[in-house]
């Protein structure tokens, strides 16, 4: 799905194959797991899909409109604490909080945006990592609210009824189909917005906000429904993170390494492209798994237990995820600042290039 | 002809620095009006204070009889009246077309409307075979011409040009003029900054000099070349 150049001006067949591969991909993973039961691949396969609606999510907002919120753990923990509390404290299934999370999430953000889209470039960064913040202590300090640093423990979460059938969040089936349906739903809103109105001005106030201004462009306004879109899906995330972790705390929800990682997952695989996080979160999740827990590998018996590797990993890098976070930021900003995406698709562009300039001199010769 | 815009003694302070001070003067309906005057003679400003970037200190401005100070730029190009940029700038990642898709869309929400609107601005400023290509990488002439051809996307009464000849060469800068010539004809108002007098002497219908923030004299072509008012502080010597 190409963004340069444009839709607009892209040939008619490429956005029909996009959707083929698109469905091909969806229909791919959701007959998986009738071959592959392991509940631990199960489990990686949640973990992605809910990178990808994080990814996607941010793009919204960072990608499209390019307003560097890296304050997102606020709308995540929203998600994960109004859905939480509305279960434990008032026996309201998931499938009806998560609209109240939603609902939280948009209404916090439009105050924040408020408050914040005053502020350009690093000072709005700035901005929304404080914000995140002052979050985040609040939900430390209020106890007799959120319980604090205790934090909630999640109880069983009631069976679905759905006509006859019903359905047990026992397994990590459940869970699995609900995260790519998630993720199928994002990078959905994600394609809407680029081929509206919307996308053309977030992308407008992106590129130049005194232009877009003069543009007819309500800065303001736009700036604020793209973050209630990003803070929407954002919420959805974190409502679903809660359900699958069972444990939500301040700091495991509102923390900065949240907000960083929403950022990280686009910026690794290519902002304000509908693929970009998709492919971020291709790279990042397997690579922070594989980190974390190199015994993972083992399982799925890729490398046996008494591999080098783990050992090395165990040993030297566990700790330091973040260090190698750190690091392929680095890299990708040096090497491939249009992230994964744009390294293929300068790639292909230079492939064409050769192509067309051998065909030129085969004409030559020819003639 | 009708007034289309009228500035009322309008002012501009920056600390104790008047980059305007009591500026009047009115455009009718259809007219192109030249604003002239040296580097820091307060013209850009003027430009700012007239389309909601500055509030003006003093002063007024009424577009169409209504009042736009305080007015926020995204309101006034809504009303009908938008600007170029001196220093241009493009959409840098999006393509020709959908530069100009952007100012299309202030009058509709359907990408399909916004997008004939564009492909005919683009013929206008004549860059309609390069309407797939990436902004970013159009050389100065081009990029000026896109600026011009956004701003008309947005369908304006009044457009201000802030010295869209600036950097181009004599072949460029005469299709520039033809190019306000015909968007004359087709019944526009512009306001023009221009350093080419000669080019401002043959395209104004009127010409506002502008000096140190103040109004050095207002009045038509022929007129003010002959002012030896603005040919000491400005013109140097008469423009033939």
């Amino acid at each position: 799905m190409p963004r340069r150049p444009s839709p607009s001006v892209a040939p008619r067949g490429s956005a029909a194959l996009g959707l083929v591969a698109f469905l091909a991909v969806v229909a791919a993973f959701a007959v998986f797991p009738q071959f592959v039961r392991k509940p631990y691949v199960l489990h990686m396969g949640v973990v992605l899909f809910l990178a990808i609606v994080q990814g996607q999510a941010w793009n919204v907002i960072g990608g499209y409109a390019g307003q560097y919120s890296v304050g997102h753990a606020a709308y995540f923990g929203i998600g994960a604490y109004t859905t939480t509390m509305l279960l434990e404290l008032n026996k309201i299934p998931p499938w009806w909080g998560i609209w109240a999370a939603i609902a939280a999430a948009v209404l916090v953000s439009i105050v924040i945006g408020s408050i914040t889209f005053r502020l350009r470039g690093p000072y709005f960064v700035l901005a929304s990592i404080s914000v995140a913040e002052i979050i985040r202590l609040a939900a430390l300090y209020f106890k007799g609210f959120t319980r604090g640093a205790e934090g909630f423990l999640l109880s069983d979460i009631p069976a679905l009824k759905i006509g006859a059938t019903e359905i047990e969040f026992y397994t990590k089936r459940p869970f699995y189909f609900t995260a790519l349906a998630l993720a199928v739903i994002t990078v959905g809103v994600n394609w809407l917005v680029q081929h509206s109105k919307l996308g053309y001005y977030f992308q407008a106030i992106r590129e130049d906000q005194d232009a877009a201004h003069s543009l007819g462009i309500n800065l303001a306004f736009y700036k604020n429904v793209a973050l209630a879109i990003s803070a929407a899906l954002t919420a959805s995330a974190g409502g679903f993170y809660a359900m699958f972790v069972k444990f939500i705390d301040p700091n495991t929800v509102f923390g900065l390494d949240v907000s960083v990682q929403f950022v990280l997952i686009c910026i690794i695989g290519g902002i304000g492209t509908i693929l970009g996080p998709v492919i971020g979160a291709m790279v990042l999740v397997p690579l922070s798994e594989v980190l974390r827990n190199p015994k993972g590998l083992v399982q799925l018996g890729l490398l046996s237990s008494d591999s080098r590797f783990v050992q090395f990993v165990e040993e030297h890098l566990s700790n330091a995820h973040m260090l190698v976070y750190g690091i392929l930021v680095v890299i990708v900003i040096l090497f491939a600042p249009d992230g994964v995406v744009g390294l293929i698709r300068s790639g292909v562009a230079r492939l064409r290039r050769r192509a067309s300039a051998r065909e030129r001199a085969q004409a030559a010769t020819t003639t | 002809m009708a007034t289309i815009l009228d500035i009322q003694h309008v002012s501009k302070f920056f600390g104790g620095l008047a980059a305007n001070s009591d500026v009047s003067f009115s455009m009718e309906q259809g007219m192109i009006m030249g604003l002239i005057g040296p580097n820091g003679a307060g013209k850009t400003t003027l430009f700012n204070c007239i389309t909601g970037y500055y509030p003006p200190s003093k002063g007024e401005v009424l577009f169409k009889g209504v009042k736009t100070n305080g007015m926020q730029p995204d309101q006034v190009c809504r009303l009908g009246m938008v600007r170029t940029w001196q220093k241009v700038r493009p959409l840098a990642k999006l393509t020709v077309l959908d530069n100009v898709v952007v100012g299309a869309l202030a009058r509709t929400a359907s990408l399909k409307i916004a997008r004939e609107i564009a492909h005919e601005q683009l013929r206008i400023v004549r860059m309609d075979g390069k309407a797939g290509m990436i902004a970013g990488g159009l050389p100065i002439g081009e990029r000026k011409k896109l600026e011009v051809a956004r701003a008309l996307a947005t369908q304006p009464e009044l457009v201000l040009l802030d010295e869209v000849m600036g950097g181009l060469n004599p072949a460029e800068s005469e299709e520039i003029i033809q190019l306000i010539l015909e968007l004359k004809k087709r019944g526009l108002t512009q306001m023009v900054i221009e350093h080419d007098m000669k080019a401002i002497m043959r395209i104004s219908d009127r010409i506002v000099v502008l000096n140190s923030g103040e109004k050095l004299a207002e009045g038509g072509p022929r007129e003010i070349a002959d002012n030896p008012e603005v040919i000491s502080a400005y013109l140097g010597e008469r423009v033939e």
